[in-house]
C-alpha cells in the first residue's frame, strides 16, 4: 500500500491541493468583502500578506509534508486606506477583478489536478483515457 | 475547502441589498404622501447595515444584515396650498422629506451591489463545478 499512497502524495499533487484550498479560502474572503461593501466601518479581509511568498518558498523546497502543513489564515487589511467617509476600505471593482482572477486560477489548478490523475490512469491501464 | 460556506455570506448580502431596494421603492412611492399612518407627512426611511460574524465559517469572515430601519427626522418642504385637505390653519402643507435624486442614486448603488454579489455566486458555482470535474 505504501507505493499506492505515494502515487497520490507526490509534491506536485500536494501543492495543487493546497493551492486549491487557498483559492477557495480567498474566494470566501472576497465574498465577505463584496457582501460588506455598504457596511460602515468594515475593513476588508484577505490572505496574510506573507503567505504567498511562504507558499512559493515551500513549493521550491519540494517537500510534500511541509507543503501540506501550510496553514493559510485570513487577516483584516487595515493598511489599505479608506477613500470613503464611513471608513469602509472595500473597492468594489478591485474585489471583482480579484474574484475573476481567483476563479481562473482555480480553473487552471483543477485542470492540472485532472491532468496528473489522467497521467496516472494512462500509466496504470497502458492506454490513453 | 469550503465554498458553500461563502455562499451563506453572499446570501446574507443579497437579502440586505434587496431590503435596501425595497425601502427605496417605499420612499419613492410615498414621495407625495402628506398623511402617513401616524397622521403626519411621510418621513423617508434609511437602512443601516452591520456585519455579522459567521460563526460556522470561523476565520473572521463576515456576513451582513440590516441592523435598523429608521426614519429621517429632517423637515420636508412647507408648501402654501390652502385648498389642500391636509393644510394647517395657515394654509401650509407639510410635504415629505423625500429627495428623489437621492433615492435614485441609492437605488442604483443597491442594484450594483446586488449584481456584484450575484457575480460572486456565479464564480462560486464555477469553482464547485471545476472541483467536481477533477479526474474526468
Amino acid at each position: 500500500m505504501e507505493m499506492v499512497a505515494s502515487l497520490f502524495n507526490s509534491d506536485n499533487y500536494t501543492a495543487v491541493k493546497k493551492m486549491m484550498d487557498v483559492a477557495a479560502l480567498r474566494h470566501a474572503a472576497i465574498a465577505s468583502n463584496i457582501a460588506n461593501v455598504s457596511t460602515p466601518g468594515y475593513k476588508r479581509v484577505d490572505l496574510g500578506r506573507t503567505f504567498e511568498q511562504e507558499l512559493i518558498k515551500t513549493i521550491d523546497g519540494r517537500d510534500a509534508s511541509k507543503i501540506a502543513a501550510l496553514d493559510p489564515l485570513l487577516e483584516t487589511d487595515s493598511l489599505t486606506p479608506s477613500t470613503r467617509a464611513d471608513g469602509n476600505n472595500v473597492q468594489l471593482d478591485s474585489e471583482l477583478l480579484k474574484l475573476t482572477t481567483n476563479t481562473m486560477n482555480f480553473d487552471a489548478l483543477s485542470q492540472f489536478a485532472s491532468g496528473s490523475l489522467k497521467q496516472l490512469r494512462t500509466a496504470i491501464t497502458g492506454r490513453p483515457a | 475547502m469550503n465554498i458553500l460556506g461563502a455562499s451563506s455570506i453572499t446570501g446574507s448580502a443579497l437579502d440586505a441589498e434587496k431590503i435596501r431596494v425595497d425601502i427605496t421603492s417605499q420612499n419613492i412611492a410615498n414621495a407625495n404622501t402628506t398623511k402617513g399612518i401616524d397622521g403626519k407627512a411621510y418621513q423617508r426611511k434609511i437602512v443601516a447595515f452591520e456585519s455579522i460574524l459567521d460563526a460556522a465559517n470561523g476565520n473572521g469572515l463576515q456576513g451582513v444584515r440590516v441592523s435598523e430601519i429608521f426614519a429621517d427626522q429632517s423637515k420636508g418642504e412647507l408648501i402654501n396650498n390652502p385648498q389642500h385637505p391636509h393644510a394647517d390653519n395657515e394654509g401650509n402643507v407639510q410635504m415629505p422629506n423625500v429627495n428623489m435624486a437621492f433615492e435614485m442614486v441609492d437605488m442604483m448603488t443597491a442594484t450594483r451591489s446586488y449584481e456584484a454579489n450575484l457575480a460572486v455566486v456565479r464564480n462560486a458555482r464555477q469553482l464547485a463545478n471545476q472541483a467536481l470535474s477533477i479526474g474526468r
